[in-house]
């Protein structure tokens, strides 16, 4: 029966190629802007993952405690150890250093005496090793006004209204003066490779980017970090996933008696993230749900006008003898391969530019005068496990309801009036 | 550190000129000041010390050499750790530069930077700039007669005569025979106690009694506070002029 | 004209509920995207207001050595408040330490007068206290910090010669903001008090104008407009706005992918009628304008049924306001806890014209074939 319905289907393009068009756009796009409103209702929680907090972040108890004074002398000791550990264990994320620091700018003259000086928000990123992804995950290239990313030691980027302030031009040498994780004054003379603008003021006038190692170097962190962060290979925050990485982490490395031991922290645990998360979380599913809603009467309307150009059809086929229940089971079979093959080919059509839009996005960076890199100016979308099968419910469900709906005409037909239907 | 060499040219002023016998009890509480001032500072002063900081979860050792010139001019070069080795800190009049091996640059510290915290601790490097006398800043009155680790001291309230003084108030607790402080506290405007320093280990050095231990303590943070151990110290040497000139915060 | 468009009308009241299933869709997107503009530009005017609520007001005037991003200034960027000066609140900020449990954490002390009401920080509080030195601070510090309401502390602080003092303070009072420019790192005192602690009589370091401030030249002294404070907050904005049309244009399409495929099935299922109307002397293009028309209506009535039943509830949330979660994010982002949905004219406006554009077009479209058809097969109802 399938096999004859499918035969049918395929060879009377006419009753299937338009709905099954229909249907997989339908389909597609329900699974896109599923995708998408998860991407999109996500983009302040993944703001502050790339920025701040990771999906997870493991710091000693005593660091978390005290985050807001970045205390590096409570910072993570056997860094590498931790490294190896945390990539053995969890190969699901991958795994970066990041170390926060303050200190002073000291810009010398000719003759090597100060010539200005500024107080600066110092962030040290993993920009060296390649593999850490943090230039994208910063958005820094795209957020250069001038200049390059370091890629040797001894470079620096830095806020482009900072380095106006300290009248720097690329090239120009600075000397960093801070304080090591131990205490002791510091210093490190590093090379203007760039200037960079976030669009947050506070950035922008104070901060200063240089490599980790350097950072390790300057901060007498050597084999020390501040923070581990990690992030989910997937790009996307999974609530449960981290949850379950952080409990067994703890579970098996956090020491209550040693402050210094470490911990991780979801990003659901930091920043007051929680509720923010639960807002999200409610106002993609409502919008989905509406959206479900809305393409399932489409769909259900795409299925009664199927049944409904068929009146025809079914007039010939019952005036040839076959029962009303014959065709109308006939009819709504075909309805649910139709819906079957639409929702499949739409699910894969829509994952498909669900998966583009989550890698690499639409830029909208030119619609914006460059000034708020530092919210996502890419906007992205979300593959979640649900859109597997979201678009099988207005696909194959409305579909076939559709269909039967209008089916019903069939028994209403008197096989009477069949012929003056049949008058060609 | 230079800052704790400072304060003992401003606490203890290092110099007892002639190992006093007997005192007088008629001495007012300027008196005694003067004394100990007098008798602790020396022309020039050359001294090598430890200085340990407890960390909260480290304690970590600082050695350093610091030459003293007067009551303005101070040089301090760090020998060890070898992370510190070599960096420098020189002090003329109301003007301090830090001067970097690794970079090879020495930086002003001006203004708003003197307010910043030297080296994590709660000192300020004003506080470390302070070189007025302690009889300029304060008038002085004995309190009392208190007893220290068996020692008699005298307990002398310092309360500012000028507006600028960092310490509202301090009491000091100066033995009564070696006229050498045992006992520091400085208090804030409002009367809060914010630092304490004791000092012990008192030596004979050179004909002088000197306290070869400091320890100095933030009394609103908690913590151990910082050691300040002399090694050797060395009165009225010679000390060539250069080291007191900028010329001297180079790779030597 | 007007005889299509009452075929049209006629023809779509005819077709009964597959009209209705085609219009009940349109509705909802154009119903979402009012909506969904209406709550963007709530939560807009909502970060913003706050923004001015709680720190920018209508404008900063700065000491002109007073750099907001740069802690260093502090100490010298403060001066006697000029007499010319009126409209605009002053505030003093000062650099101290407070000692919760041991712990030394930075603090910027902010004076503020206790009578203002240029600023949301609850100043009348202070005029209740009986503690010494009472100090407000925001609820993002208190968590840091961990104090409570009650709660004491020891501040230490410097005087305006560099001389340390400590005393205790009084969390009085916990406000909860959205603007963490008011709130991390900060404690509120009254500017009396803090005088009075800082031997600083009458100096501030900037002032916070209200809406009838007249922005003059002062000596030493800056204005910063409001817009140029706001600037962040509109940036994120823009981004939201861009990120929502996205969403917009995909539920626009499943709308249009509607009234396509009824179109394509009204005009194979009535080609007879077709046939008809060409037999009765109308021209293929009159034709196809009047299934364009008859597409294009289902946009009209959409509006109108949307209308029905979306004014109801917008006009309920707009009364109510939407409720959101409390929470306040690292990111300068401002969501009360209610929203109220701003409803633009023009945005209505614009969508409605966008929602019978493309309406049209995606009408006409399948519509065009009607030209191409051999008028007498469609009058026998031929399949073409």
């Amino acid at each position: 029966m399938i096999k004859f319905l499918l035969k049918g289907i395929l060879r009377d393009r006419s009753r299937s190629i338009l709905p099954i068009i229909i249907t997989a756009l339908g389909v597609g796009l329900t699974v896109l802007l599923s995708g998408y409103l998860k991407g999109a209702f996500g983009d302040i929680i993944d703001q502050n993952a790339r920025f701040e907090t990771g999906h997870v972040k493991v710091m000693t108890q005593a660091y978390a405690e005290n985050k807001d004074q970045v205390p590096n002398d409570l910072a993570l000791l056997n860094v590498s150890e931790w490294m190896d550990t945390l990539r053995a264990d969890y190969p699901q994320m991958q795994w970066i250093q990041r170390i926060k620091f303050g200190g002073l700018i000291d810009v010398p003259n000719a003759e090597g005496n100060t010539r200005a000086q500024g107080p600066a928000t110092g962030m040290a990123l993993d920009l060296f090793s390649g593999k850490s992804g943090e230039n994208k995950r910063m958005n820094l290239e795209a957020s250069l006004v001038t200049g390059t990313i370091p890629k040797d030691s001894g470079n620096a980027i830095i806020g482009h209204d900072f380095s106006e302030k300290l009248n720097l031009n690329l090239g120009d040498e600075i000397t960093l003066f801070g304080s090591t994780m131990n205490g002791s004054m510091t210093f490190k003379t590093f090379i203007i490779s760039g200037t960079i603008r976030f669009g947050t003021s506070a950035m922008d006038k104070g901060a200063l980017i240089i490599d980790i190692s350097d950072a390790q170097l300057m901060l007498d962190m050597d084999n020390a970090t501040g923070e581990i962060l990690g992030y989910l290979k997937s790009g996307v925050y999974e609530e449960s996933e981290t949850s379950s990485v952080a409990a067994s982490f703890n579970d098996s490395y956090k020491q209550f008696t040693d402050e210094f031991s470490p911990e991780m922290l979801t990003l659901r645990e930091q920043n007051n993230l929680a509720s923010l998360l639960d807002y999200a979380d409610v106002m993609s599913a409502l919008f989905i749900f509406i959206f479900v809603l809305a393409m399932s009467i489409v769909l259900w309307n795409t299925g009664l006008l199927g049944g409904l150009r068929r009146y025809q059809e079914f007039g010939i086929r019952l005036a040839l003898g076959e029962s009303k229940a014959n065709i109308y089971w006939s009819m709504v079979m075909e309805a649910v391969l139709i819906g079957v093959i639409g929702s499949i080919l739409g699910t894969i059509i829509g994952l498909g530019i669900t998966y583009y839009m989550q890698v690499v996005g639409i830029d909208i960076s030119s619609y914006l005068d460059n000034s708020s890199m530092i919210m996502p100016s890419v906007l992205r979308a979300k593959i979640t496990p649900s859109l597997f099968y979201i678009g099988f419910i207005p696909g194959v469900l409305a579909m076939v309801f559709g269909t039967m709906l209008a089916g019903i005409g069939i028994y209403k037909r008197e096989t009477a009036n069949l012929f003056s239907e049949l008058e060609v | 550190m230079i800052k704790f060499t400072h304060i003992f040219t401003l606490l203890l002023c290092t110099s007892f000129v002639v190992q006093l016998t007997k005192i007088s009890q008629k001495l007012t509480a300027k008196e005694i000041i003067e004394k100990v001032d007098d008798n602790m500072s020396s022309d020039t002063q050359i001294t090598e010390s430890d200085m340990v900081i407890h960390g909260k979860r480290n304690s970590r050792t600082i050695t350093s050499k610091t030459y003293i010139r007067g009551k303005h001019d101070s040089y301090t070069e760090y020998l060890a750790p070898a992370r510190e080795e070599g960096t420098k800190m020189l002090k003329l009049d109301d003007r301090l530069w830090i001067y970097s091996p690794s970079t090879d640059r020495s930086i002003q510290l001006s203004g708003h930077m003197l307010r910043q915290s030297v080296m994590g601790s709660d000192l300020s490097y004003e506080d470390m700039m302070e070189d007025r006398e302690l009889t300029d800043i304060y008038n002085a009155e004995i309190v009392s007669e208190e007893e220290i680790d068996g020692r008699n001291t005298w307990k002398l309230e310092l309360i500012a005569k000028v507006n600028d003084a960092s310490y509202h108030k301090r009491m000091i607790w100066v033995d009564t025979e070696r006229f050498v402080p045992l006992k520091e506290e400085l208090f804030a405007k409002s009367g809060q106690l914010l630092k304490e320093t004791i000092m012990s280990n008192i030596t004979k050095i050179d004909g002088r009694w000197y306290p070869k231990k400091m320890n100095y303590k933030d009394m609103l943070k908690s913590g151990k506070g910082t050691d300040f151990i002399v090694k050797s110290i060395e009165f009225n040497a010679e000390i060539a002029a250069h080291i007191f000139t900028k010329g001297s915060l180079r790779k030597s | 004209m007007k005889l299509a468009f009452q075929l049209a009308y006629r023809n779509l009241i005819g077709a009964g509920l597959r009209t209705w299933l085609n219009v009940i869709v349109l509705s909802f997107a154009f119903i979402i995207i009012i909506f969904f503009n209406a709550l963007l530009q709530g939560w807009n005017n909502q970060a913003k207001e706050d923004g001015i609520d709680w720190d920018y007001g209508y404008g900063h005037i700065l000491n002109e050595n007073y750099d907001p991003y740069n802690a260093f200034s502090i100490q010298d960027g403060h001066n006697l408040i000029p007499e010319t000066i009126d409209n605009a609140i002053p505030i003093l900020i000062q650099q101290g330490s407070i000692y919760p449990e041991g712990r030394m954490v930075s603090v910027l002390l902010k004076g503020i007068e206790t009578d203002q009401n240029v600023l949301k920080i609850p100043t009348e509080k202070f005029k209740h206290s009986t503690a010494n030195i009472p100090a407000i601070i925001g609820k993002q510090m208190a968590d840091a910090t961990k104090l409570a309401i009650g709660d004491e502390v020891i501040l230490r602080w410097r005087d305006k010669n560099g001389a340390y003092d400590a005393s205790n303070i009084t969390i009085i009072d916990i406000f909860n903001t959205t603007v963490t420019s008011v709130d991390a790192g900060q404690i509120w005192l009254p500017l009396e008090k803090l005088w009075n602690m800082t031997n600083l009589h009458n100096h501030a370091t900037m002032f916070v104008s209200n809406n009838e401030y007249q922005v003059k030249p002062l000596v030493n002294w800056e204005f910063v407009t409001q817009k140029a404070l706001l600037k962040d907050i509109e940036d994120i904005i823009a981004t939201e706005s861009i990120g929502s049309a996205v969403m917009y244009l995909v539920f626009l399409l499943i709308a249009l992918l509607a009234i396509f495929d009824t179109q394509v099935l009204s005009i194979f299922k009535r080609q007879k009628a077709i046939g008809t109307y060409v037999a009765l002397g109308m021209t293929p293009s009159k034709v196809v304008s009047l299934f364009t028309i008859e597409g294009t209506m289902h946009s009209i009535f959409s509006i109108v049924v949307g209308c029905i039943y979306g004014m109801p509830i917008f006009l309920y949330l707009n009364q109510s306001g939407i409720k959101m979660p409390e929470f306040a994010g690292d990111m300068a982002i401002g969501l009360d806890k209610a929203i109220f949905p701003v409803y633009d004219p023009l945005i209505i406006g614009l969508t409605i014209i966008f929602l019978i554009l493309a309406s049209a077009i995606v009408s006409y479209l399948p519509a065009r074939k009607i030209a191409k058809m051999n008028p007498v097969l469609a009058l026998k109802g031929k399949l073409q």
